[in-house]
């Protein structure tokens, strides 16, 4: 099956160049990007990543003395292409602060406390209807060291494959009703507030269940639909 | 009928945080798949990454795509996909060190129909709102992509032979004699 790639609503992806964000005019192109027709270079791409790289599971709250510290949540995720139709079988990477905001890595020197039961990272396939699941702690707010005021709101990044080299999406997924997210300057490099308002999970009613854990979906679509036969 | 499109999920910067797990130890190699060897000319692709200021940029995560040494893609939409060398994934990661620097081991590419030998490019790093996308080319044969870059721009985009198997792929992000890099 072919699949089609067409140009994004550029209202609806986020500005290279980003107001208070000190490594964007360093690191983004001067010169115009270079349009190119796509060929089957760009229009096949690597399907069998999960042959490659090492899989971690959906569970990475813990359980016992292991537990992580923080709001259990449980994280149900769909991933579709434009046409609507689910993308399963392909990788998704996660990865998040803890529940004080630091991650698990070099970089963050961060005073909030690591948590020695939380790596913050799954690595998954999704299923034939597109979908993942995870069970996590709600990640915290941390300080960007701007040294201007411009805190993180708590967020989860996701990068995953699709079908297409031009299907590969790296992206964040925000909370809602979070005070921060009106502030953050990732999340509103956006101009598209519906576009935006996409970015945010949804929380779903708790119903009763003893999961312990509340329940937030979400949506990711990525770039391609299915060639009509005139396409193919 | 219309169909009822989606629209596509905004991309956001990998951030600062990438897990150093995320980066599997041989994921830059692709000459080697399951334990069995790809066929074709084992290369190394090398290079440096800077921003504007000449800066060298560490712990950036560079990601590749290409055909095998026959020039087939190990994708269904390539109608000679059924003879991709079993032994090729054509696709790996690397990061780099705090020099800049990163390594791929790979195949030299055949030529895909209509293309000519060539290695896809993904750049994606703090600071980078979106992916950056680029080809790098063996030599200046004629090409769709290399063509749609501006003359002068299109050396950028060859890879230099720096000894036999080995070729150099410096990107810059920004400045005089940045990397061409594509709008999709």
């Amino acid at each position: 099956m072919k699949t089609v790639i067409e140009a994004r609503d550029e209202r609806t992806q986020p500005a290279r160049l980003v107001p208070g964000y000190p490594q964007t005019p360093l690191r983004n192109p001067r010169e115009p990007l270079v349009s190119r027709q796509p060929t089957l270079s760009e229009l096949t791409g690597p399907l069998e990543v999960a042959r490659r790289v090492k899989l971690l599971g959906g569970d990475i709250a813990g359980h016992g003395e292991k537990q992580a510290i923080g709001q259990l949540i449980h994280l149900r995720v769909r991933v579709l292409d434009e046409d609507g139709a689910p993308v399963g079988g392909t990788v998704v990477e996660m990865w998040q602060a803890n529940a004080a905001g630091r991650y698990i890595h070099p970089n963050d020197d961060d005073h909030a406390p690591p948590d020695p039961n939380f790596y913050g990272a799954a690595r998954l396939v999704t299923d034939g209807n597109g979908l993942f699941e995870l069970r996590t702690v709600k990640p915290g707010a941390y300080p960007v060291p701007t040294r201007d005021g411009w805190w993180r709101p708590p967020h989860v990044h996701y990068s995953l494959f699709g079908k297409v080299w031009l299907s590969r999406l790296v992206t964040q997924m925000y909370f809602p009703s979070e005070p921060l997210n009106a502030q953050d300057r990732i999340l509103n490099a956006v101009p598209d507030a519906a576009a935006r308002e996409r970015l945010v999970a949804r929380l779903i009613a708790p119903t009763g269940d003893p999961h312990n854990a509340l329940v937030f979906e979400h949506q990711i679509v990525l770039r391609g639909r299915t060639a009509t036969p005139e396409q193919s | 009928m219309k169909r009822t499109a989606l629209v596509p999920t905004g991309e956001a910067t990998i951030g600062p945080f990438f897990p150093p797990r995320y980066v599997d130890a041989g994921a830059n190699d692709l000459t080697l798949f399951e334990g069995r060897k790809a066929k074709g000319e084992a290369i190394e692709i090398r290079g440096r990454v800077v921003q504007e200021d000449g800066a060298a940029l560490e712990n950036l995560v560079l990601e590749i795509w290409q055909a095998d040494a026959r020039g087939i893609f190990r994708h269904p939409a390539d109608p000679r996909s059924a003879q991709a060398d079993a032994a090729f994934l054509g696709w790996g990661r690397a990061v780099t060190d705090t020099q800049g620097s990163y390594i791929f081991r790979t195949i030299r590419p055949g030529a895909p129909q209509g293309r000519a030998p060539h290695v896809n490019f993904m750049v994606m790093y703090s600071g980078l709102m979106r992916i950056l996308k680029t080809t790098m080319f063996f030599s200046r044969d004629p090409d769709p992509v290399l063509a749609a870059v501006p003359l002068p721009r299109q050396e950028l985009l060859v890879a230099k032979l720096e000894k036999p198997g080995i070729y150099r792929f410096d990107i810059r992000l920004r400045g005089d004699n940045e990397t061409p890099f594509f709008d999709d």
